[in-house]
Order: structure tokens, then sequence, then C-alpha cells
């Protein structure tokens, strides 16, 4: 307002200026004069300079600074000051007006200062303590004084420290950074830091090893240290002796403790060395400090750790330390590491569990539990970590398909175990569950086609013995199946149920039908099946009772005039009859295979109780082949159901009397009822040998599998030449073992090649025999 | 009387079509099976049987007939004709 008033009013600037003496006083005039005599417009203010500046008294910076140069003097010696702080302020201020006066007081202050410091770290180095505690103690306490102190000559001076100061921030410190320089200099300048950083890295040390330490001590010193901004001298130096430190004890540790020890050892380190850091360690140093832990704990013996302990704590299932192990083992991001030994345990151990002949029988339920366990580490103690959830399954593919047909084959045979009638009883979950959990394993083979064969071969005694346990339960197999391998894999299976549902549709017609008028006595259930999707055996050729025959003659006719073009052929050996039997101590009911009905019904025609028939007599009436017979004999005349009871020859007696568990069936035998048969059970079952697989099955269940593949290896031979043209043998060996899938020998390969260079599919180059060429 | 059957006879016969080769002439496969286009075997894939009484794939020999203008049975021949089901 001042200036406006001076730039356009420049004819007024006389008069004002001797009407103002003073601005306090008279910078009202002109307002009042104006207001009264001239209009608005010509409102007129002034400033005038002082005419004198006043002048503080000569004497003042002398007697002013000797007080303040004794006010410090007493907060030196902790006393307390004559003059009241605001006195003192009030002072300092005054001096502050001037920038001389200003810069002088600055430096006074700061020799002063520096006296002090200098004297009281000389006092300590003269009466420096050799014990390092005491020493760090000594120097916390003068450290202590002089922060205190300095605040309080900082206060008195903060006019100082807001006005020269600041603008002269480039050349000069402010009076407390002043104090923590002459105190730093002072300290590297007598060996009292070198002292301070030795002292506190034994109380460290001591710590380390295990001693209580004054911390808060400590973290003041540190706190000193990083004040004076030699923090930085001391964190190497703290780094250097960690590195010593660990190294050692690192050392010494992995010989002497077993690893599930040392990972504790390891973990409590790490957890005590992080305490330290936040208790009394500069965060800066937390990078440094872990990783100083971390390679001479852990990433130097990482070796030692897996190779000692990682399989024993696997197969321990020592969660907790393997848990450990992956924390300590992903900080320092060495997954890979634990994969290597991880991907090898599984593999071996899994090889050796399909190796172990004698466990095969249990093999699945153990590769299960096995599977289980594995899943169990993985989830809890490797938090399901990406990289090692690949590897589980990675490795348990290659074990389990390191055993060519063998796994499916189990596989196959396991879930029919738990499908078939007779298992231990399970919930409709449980029995989903572990249906689930087989899938898994099943997931993991390669030879999918030896276990449908397996797997067909099962269901259909299942279906037509009926043996399981429930249709909903095979449903949902097949319909899990069908998720997994897609609708062609699954297609006959669904075709069996279909046959089996088209079976009891003819069977009601049939019953509705007249022609069965004479045959009301016996309920008849025929399974009719397409040819063409169930695993047949060659029907085994019987002599079966006149009735017998007349009611499959019947529905022959019945069949046969509904399907035209048709034949039936018999599965007598899939047959089985619900028998009622006489016996002296009550009425039975007896579940037997067709050719067991066959043999009783023989003793039928022999009147007397005691009639025995002999082996002979009995394969010439019934027409059965003699492995056959031997096997249905063998389970009438069994200890638990003798229905039947065997008679050695004379001739054989001496091999037959002793050892009566391990029956065998010999020709010369002879057999008779056993009217006085006892039973706790009204139901009696002697048809499981139909339902148990024979020999000659798995055989030919095996056969089927190689022919199959044979034409899938043909197909695949033929396929990869038709685009390729001419190809070496080698490659085209790999091509097919890339193409196929399971796993096929090179010498069946081989073999398949020369079949087809015989068909003229392919021939080999007229200049080298390795290549060959397809022929159009 | 000793034993006598009581009420239940379980039994299983198998069905195939009554043809005396073992599989069909143009697609070489089992009539038991199905032919090429087939996935499963059964009565969507019927044998035929021609007056020659040569028996293919139902399927085969319509596509074979549908082929050709000449109206031959291809293992004989002769003129195709179906032989009506007078058997």
């Amino acid at each position: 307002m001042n200036f406006n008033n001076n730039n356009n009013n420049n004819n007024n600037n006389n008069n004002n200026f001797n009407n103002v003496n003073n601005i306090n006083n008279n910078n009202k005039k002109p307002l009042t004069n104006s207001l009264a005599g001239t209009p608005p417009a010509k409102k007129i203010l002034v400033i005038k300079n002082l005419k004198q500046i006043p002048k503080t008294p000569d004497n003042y910076e002398d007697s002013s600074w000797s007080k303040l140069s004794s006010a410090i003097a007493s907060i030196n010696k902790k006393e307390s000051t004559t003059l009241t702080q605001e006195e003192l302020y009030k002072m300092v201020e005054n001096l502050c007006f001037d920038k001389n006066l200003a810069s002088n007081l600055y430096n006074k202050i700061s020799i002063q200062i520096e006296q002090h410091i200098t004297q009281t770290l000389r006092h300590l180095v003269m009466a420096m303590s050799s014990d390092p505690i005491i020493f760090l103690k000594s120097i916390n306490s003068i450290w202590k004084d002089h922060t205190n102190q300095m605040i309080m000559i900082r206060s008195i001076f903060l006019y100082l420290d807001r006005t020269y100061v600041i603008q002269n921030s480039n050349t000069v410190k402010s009076i407390w950074d002043l104090g923590l320089f002459y105190f730093g200099n002072n300290l590297s300048q007598s060996n009292l830091e070198r002292k301070t950083i030795d002292s506190l890295l034994y109380s460290i040390r001591c710590e380390r090893e295990g001693d209580e330490i004054d911390r808060d001590l400590i973290h003041s010193l540190i706190k000193m240290l990083s004040s004076l901004q030699i923090y930085t001298k001391f964190e190497i130096e703290f780094i250097k002796e960690t590195n010593r430190f660990y190294d050692m004890e690192g050392n010494n540790k992995i010989n002497e403790y077993e690893i599930p020890m040392y990972l504790k050892y390891v973990c409590d380190r790490l957890s005590q060395e992080g305490e330290r850091l936040m208790r009394y360690l500069e965060q800066s140093t937390k990078k440094q400090l872990m990783s100083v832990l971390e390679r001479q704990l852990i990433e130097r013996h990482i070796d030692v750790i897996l190779e000692k302990g990682f399989n024993t704590m696997v197969s321990g299932d020592r969660l907790e330390d393997l848990g450990k192990l992956y924390q300590l083992l992903n900080n320092i991001g060495a997954i890979q590491k634990i994969k290597q030994s991880w991907q090898s345990y599984i593999k071996q151990t899994g090889i050796q569990m399909l190796n172990d002949k004698e466990k095969e029988p249990t093999l699945i339920q153990d590769l299960l539990d096995y599977k289980d366990r594995l899943d169990r580490i993985l989830n809890q103690s490797f938090l399901k970590n990406e990289l090692l959830t690949y590897s589980l399954k990675e490795s348990f593919e290659y074990f389990i398909n390191t055993k060519q047909n063998k796994p499916a084959e189990l596989v196959a045979r396991f879930i029919d175990s738990k499908l078939k009638v007779g298992g231990k009883r399970m919930s409709e979950e449980e029995l989903e569950t572990l249906l689930n959990k087989s899938l898994i394993l099943f997931r993991y083979i390669q030879g999918k086609d030896v276990f449908e064969a397996f797997y067909k071969q099962d269901l259909s005694k299942r279906l037509l013995l009926d043996k399981s346990t429930s249709i909903d339960a095979e449903k949902s197999m097949i319909s899990k199946l069908k998720t997994e391998c897609g609708t062609t894999f699954t297609a006959k299976l669904e075709e069996m149920f279909k046959d089996i549902e088209l079976s009891n549709d003819i069977m009601n017609s049939f019953r509705d039908s007249p022609m069965t008028q004479n045959f009301k006595s016996i309920e008849m259930n025929i399974y009719v099946l397409t040819s063409g999707n169930w695993p047949m055996q060659q029907p085994i050729e019987a002599t079966l009772p006149k009735e017998f025959l007349e009611y499959q003659e019947v529905f022959n006719k019945f069949y046969l005039s509904k399907h035209n073009g048709k034949t039936l052929k018999w599965q007598n050996a899939l047959s089985y009859c619900v028998l009622k039997a006489n016996f002296s101590q009550g009425k039975k009911e007896l579940s037997v295979s067709l050719f067991q009905t066959i043999i009783l019904y023989l003793f039928n025609d022999i009147a007397a109780d005691g009639g025995e028939l002999s082996f002979r007599d009995i394969q010439a009436s019934t027409g059965l082949p003699i492995p056959e017979l031997k096997k249905n004999l063998l389970s009438l005349c069994s200890s638990k159901s003798d229905i039947l009871i065997q008679k050695k020859s004379i001739s054989n007696s001496s091999n037959g009397g002793g050892a009566p568990k391990t029956r065998v069936i010999d020709e010369t035998d002879t057999f008779l009822f056993n009217s006085k048969f006892t039973s706790k059970l009204f139901k009696i079952k002697v048809n499981s040998i139909q339902i148990q697989e024979t020999v000659e099955e798995n055989q030919k269940t095996n056969e089927n599998i190689i022919s199959d593949r044979q034409y899938q290896v043909d197909a695949a031979i033929v396929r990869i030449m038709k685009t390729r043209k001419t190809l070496a043998h080698n490659l085209l060996i790999s091509e097919l073992v890339s193409l196929l899938k399971f796993q096929p020998k090179p010498v069946d390969l081989k073999k398949r090649i020369e079949i087809l260079i015989e068909k003229e599919y392919l021939c080999r180059d007229p200049e080298n025999a390795m290549i060959y060429n397809y022929m159009a | 009387m000793k034993v006598t059957i009581k009420s239940l006879w379980n039994t299983v016969s198998a069905w195939h079509w009554d043809v005396n080769e073992e599989c069909c002439g143009i697609c070489r496969m089992a009539f038991d099976g199905c032919c090429v286009d087939c996935k499963i075997p059964g009565d969507d894939c019927p044998p035929v049987w021609g007056v020659c009484n040569h028996a293919f794939h139902m399927h085969c020999i319509l596509k074979w007939l549908n082929a050709n203008e000449l109206q031959q049975c291809p293992m004989c021949r002769s003129e195709w004709r179906f032989k009506s089901d007078e058997k």
C-alpha cells in the first residue's frame, strides 16, 4: 500500500515526509486529514525510514556472551543456570539482530562446545576401563549427557539456529549437528570409536553365545553411532564378525546335530537375529545380516542337509521339520534343490514298492497311502508349491510306468475288489473317495489299454455273476473313466450295461410268453450278450441234465423268433444256480456254479446215501474238461463247505491223508455226498471260484492286449511313413515311441516293421538297409 | 432227491451273427465286431446276405453298391440281390 501511494502521488511525497516522524504514532494522521479535506481518491499513506537506528550498547556483546558462556558451562556441569532460559533466549535473540554479532556468537559457541567435548572424551580415554561393558556404559552416559546438554543449549540458542544458521545453511551446521560433529570427530580421532565398535561386537557375541546383555545400552549406543554417521563403519565390522561367527558355528553344528535339530537351530538363530534387528540394530542392516546367515547356515550346507536329512524326514513324516526346511530354502530361492531330492525320493521309494513282489496284493493300497502321505507333505510342509506339485506328479508317473503293465492291471484289480460283493462294507462316500483316488493312479499310468482290458474282464464277471455291490457305483466309475479318457474309451463298457438292461427286457417278455408254461418251477435268468462287447472265453462244453437243455432250447427258439440271423452260444462257465439241498441236519440253499450243479445232480441218481462216484465216472457223465472239473470238485470238497467227501484211492492215500489242507483232486479219487453236512449259515456260497480269475484268463487278457497293441503299432508305422515317405530306422522308432500311448519294446516294433515290409506297406531302401521307404 | 434247483438259474449266453465266415469280405472286420464306420457292435451294424450267399456288413455292401454302377457281389461278381428272410 505504501509503495502504491508513493508512485501515484509523487507530489505529495514531500508533504508527508515532514509530517511523519514516527510510523507508529503518526500514520493515522494523513488518513484523517484526507478524509476531512480532500476527496477519498487522494488518500495518502507514507512511511518513513527511521531517523536514527537504535543501537545496542557497545559492551552488550561481550557482557551477554559472558552470561551465555557461563550458562553453557553450567549446563555442561549439570548445574542450573543463573539466569532463566527466557532471559538467555532474549539475549540470543538480541544478538542475532546483527549479522556480525550472530556470526561471532556462533563461532564462540562452537568453540566452547568443542572444548567441552574434547575435554570430556579425553577424560574418558584417561580413565578407560578395559572391561568392554563398563566402557560402553561410561561412553553411553557421556553420550546421554551430551545429548541432554545439547538439547538445552540448543533451546537457548534456538533463535540463532532459526535465523543465522538457516540463512547460511550451506556453510554452517546447526547447533545440534555441531555437537554431533565434534563428538564424532573426537571419537574417531581418539581410538574411542574403534573401542566402542569392538565393545559392541563383543557384547553381541556374548549374546549370541547365550549370555544376557543390556540391550537398552546397546540400542542406545547403536543409535549414537547412527547419529554420528559412523553406523556404516560398525555395520561392516558387524557383518564381518557375524560371518566369522556363523561360519564356525554352522560347520560345527551341521556335524554335531541331526538334520531336524540343525533346522531347528537355524530357525532359532534366524529368529534371534531378527529380534536383534528389531531390538537394537538399524533396519538397513537386515538384508545383509540375513543374507550372511542364510549363506553360512543354509546355502553352504544345503547339500549335506538334503542328503543326510531329506529322505529320513520324508519317510518319517516330519511335517514340521520339512516345513522349516521348505521355508528356509524358499527364502534363499533353492526350491530347485528340494525338487531334486523330492523327485529322487519319490522315484526311489516308488520303484522299491513296485519291485517288492511280496507286497503285490496290497500294492495299490500302499501306493494310495504313499500318495496321501506325499500330498500331506506337499500341502502342509511345502505349502502346495507349484514346482513341487508338478514334480510329484511327474515322478509318480515316472516310477509307476517303470513296470510295464503290472500297475495298470493292479489298479483295475483294486477297483474290482472295491466294487465286488464280499469286500469290506463301505459307505457310498468312502467308496467314492476311494475310487477317485485310484483314478489318480490311473491317470499316471501310460498303459490305459491294459487297464481297460482287465477292468472289462472284472466288470463282466461282476455283472454276470451278480457280484456288484451297487450298480450306481459301477456307473459312477464309468462316468469317471469317461471324463478321464473320453467316450471311445468307455463306449464298450457302457454297451455292457446296455446288454444287461436289454437282457432283463428280453427275460420279462420271455416269462410272459406261452412257451414257458412248463417251466414255471425254475426261474431262469438269462443274459444275452453282444459278443463283440464282452471279453469272451471259449465256451466250455458240458453235458447238461435234460431239464436244463430243454429250457435252453425253449429260450433259443424264443430268442431266434425275435432276432433273425443270429445264433446263441451258451457260456456255461458263467452260469450259476441256487440249489435246495436236503441234509440230515436240515435244508440249505447252495449257490453253486452250473458245473457244480451238474456234478451234484449225478448224486441224485444214486439211491443209497453212501453211494460213491469216481472221478472218471463224473467226468464221463458231465463231459467237463479235466481241469475245469477238478476246480469245481475242489471247492465242493473244501473244508469250509464239504458237501462232497473226497476219498483218496488206496494207492494214493499215503500222500493225501497227511496234508488235508493243500487238497489236490486226483483222477483216481472217489467222491460221496456228505448228507451230514452242517453249517451255521442257511445260504452257502460255493461258486466263488467263478469270480476268481484263472491263470488262463489272465494270460488271455494279456495276449489280447498285446495283439491289440500290434494293430496300434502297425497303424502308427503306416501313419508316420505315409507322411514321411522315407525314414531311417532309428528316427522311425523314436517317432513311434512318442506317438504310442504305451511304452513299446523296440524288439516288438522291429518285428512289426518286418511284417509290414512283408505285406508291402514298406520296403527297405535299396542303397541303405537302415532306411525305409513307404510304398503307396 | 438230494438237491433240486430251488428257484434260480442264472445263465449267460452270447449271441453271434449266424454267418459262416468270420469276417466281412469288404472291410475285413469280424461280423461280431462292426464295420469300420461304426463304433459299437450289435444290432445297429448287422450283416446281410446276397442271393449268392455271400455276407457283408450291411453298411459295407451299401457303400459298395452306391459307389459302383454294376450291382455285383464283390466276391463272386454275380448280380447282387439281397436274400430275403425266408430262412
